[in-house]
């Protein structure tokens, strides 16, 4: 067996490998992965409202607003389902993400 | 492309202590490898998001058939109301966007101290090594005492060629006859399905004229387990005259031959129609991993990995996850996907050589039809953290129900029926898209 061949061949695989290695998760990305239900994968469609791209602030604020109120639909108990701080969390991540332009 | 395994490659190195603080995908001479097991929303979800997160995880899903018939939906193919091409989710997407291998088997052995699982295919049995195990194989059925042939009888609570069968037996119903039902005791998969296919079929029988025919429901549990306000009222005022609801019917035998069912509160000789679904357990291939005294698998719930193994790994139907006493996680579609996100986000995790995370939330949403034009809803979250008895007493770390709640009456109406089919859309691309 050509021993130096191989092994030169193994570390140039592992080093691409380490070019492919998964990225450290983005903070709010996995709390926000739970919007896609019904939302659609990274909150742009299809499903309700697209949430991809809209401002922090306004999706925050919507969600507070559906949490504190009463129960006027579905989402009204979802938001009831995350602390104020993981609201935050999914607010800024969603809008970092591409939209198609939506409502 | 050259394969190694770990072993030669460490060896090859020469260097192995200096790898041993890396990530194990570092150390790895082939991209680290997910083997999933099912491919319905949790394993399909599963494989999708560890492609999209997971950078270049080697993901291979094992599913018995070529495509997955969707329960979700799938009582409105039992009424016609729907064909089942609507229910019908193919793996195409997965395979072309995604990059997942899909392979059609039946998993049949796993080999956990060796990570390897076996696969029987029309060529042959095949052997998946695997880095990490994911079995999202949804439920099998304890079988009752008697002769129960659930191919006179269907239960139609995995949908396919069972709900072509049960819509087959309605559609043949005529006045002054009876579909007889059972509801599981609880844990079941989808608590409010039972009492929504009793909704659908008395509104079936109804607008189809069938004076004088019945829906009787043999319930094995205390009361109605999900939306109570939506389901009692469906019951005693919508469909009242049609459905007869019967609590604490703990069923003693059946015979599919006759169509009788024999339970602690009514027996019944000759339905019409008999709609028996059986108590539920963990998927058989989870036979070699602890069960708790409801035959499901507990699971870790920040890695739904299993005690004696953490990289085998069970979402969906076949899992208990700790919950707070009364607060169970609720069996479901759109629960397994939720699950199969955390799951994914943990194994990409374990392979970047990160803890898994903490600050993790799960939920159930879902859309119950009462008639062809009207549905309820039904939503349950969970955050992590602290766990408690029925005492309120602290009992350890899981997924804690932090709300809980159906549709108002005033929201049962054609809007939220038209949102069951946004819904209904939404997850299934979510999951198979």
């Amino acid at each position: 067996m050509d021993i130096p061949r191989l092994s030169r061949a193994a570390l140039a695989c592992a080093a691409l490998l380490t070019a492919a290695l998964p990225a450290s998760a983005e903070p709010g990305r996995l709390l926000a992965s739970q919007c896609a239900q019904c939302h659609g994968t990274n909150g742009a469609g299809p499903g309700f409202d697209e949430l991809a791209g809209k401002s922090s602030s306004d999706l925050f604020n919507d969600m507070i607003e559906m949490k504190y109120g009463s129960i006027e639909g579905i989402m009204d108990r979802q938001a009831r389902g995350y602390t104020d701080d993981q609201l935050q969390l999914i607010s800024d991540y969603l809008s970092t993400l591409p939209g198609n332009g939506d409502d | 492309m050259m394969t190694l395994n770990r072993r030669q490659f460490l060896k090859l190195a020469g260097t192995a202590s200096a790898l041993a603080t890396l990530p194990r995908a570092v150390h790895a001479a082939v991209a680290p490898r997910v083997v999933v097991v099912g491919g319905g929303f949790g394993g399909a979800t599963l494989a999708k998001y560890l492609r999209m997160w997971g950078g270049n995880i080697q993901v291979t899903l094992v599913d018995a058939n070529p495509s997955h018939f969707s329960c979700i939906l799938s009582n409105l193919v039992v009424t016609g109301a729907l064909p089942m091409s609507r229910i019908t989710l193919g793996f195409d997407s997965l395979i072309n966007n995604h990059g997942i291998a899909v392979m059609q088997g039946q998993a049949v052995a796993i080999d956990a101290p060796g990570n390897t699982l076996t696969v029987k295919t029309a060529s042959g049995n095949l052997i998946l090594p695997y880095d990490h195990l994911v079995l999202s194989p949804g439920i099998d059925f304890v079988a009752p005492a008697g002769n129960w042939k659930p191919n006179l009888t269907p239960h139609a609570w995995r949908a396919g060629s069972q709900t072509i069968l049960l819509k087959k037996q309605l559609a043949a119903m005529r006045s002054n006859e009876t579909f007889v039902m059972t509801v599981p005791k609880a844990p079941y998969r989808c608590p409010p399905g039972p009492y929504e296919r009793a909704c659908v079929v008395a509104d079936y029988l109804k607008r189809k004229g069938h004076t004088g025919a019945k829906v009787l429901v043999l319930d094995a549990n205390a009361g109605i387990t999900a939306e109570p306000e939506a389901f009692g009222h469906a019951f005693n005022v919508a469909h009242a005259g049609i459905i007869e609801y019967v609590p604490n019917a703990t069923v003693l035998s059946v015979d599919s031959d006759t169509r009788s069912i024999v339970t602690t509160a009514k027996t019944v000789n000759g339905a019409k129609v008999l709609n028996y679904i059986p108590n539920q357990r963990a998927s058989a291939i989870t036979k070699g991993l602890p069960h708790d005294s409801t035959r499901f698998v507990p699971v870790d719930p920040l890695t739904y990995g299993t005690a004696k193994y953490p990289n085998i790994h069970v979402i969906g139907d076949s899992c208990t996850v700790p919950a707070s006493d009364g607060k169970a996680v609720p069996k479901s579609g759109h629960m397994a996907n939720s699950e199969a996100k955390i799951c994914a986000d943990a194994i990409v995790r374990s392979f970047t050589g990160e803890p898994p995370d903490i600050n993790i939330a799960t939920s159930s949403a879902c859309f119950s039809p009462i008639t062809n034009r009207t549905s309820s809803w039904l939503s349950a979250n969970f955050i992590y953290g602290d766990i408690f008895d029925a005492n309120g007493k602290v009992k350890g770390k899981g997924m804690h129900r932090v709300d809980i709640g159906e549709a108002p009456e005033n929201m049962i109406d054609g809007d939220s029926y038209q949102d069951m089919f946004t819904w209904a859309d939404s997850i299934f691309a979510d999951s198979f898209m």
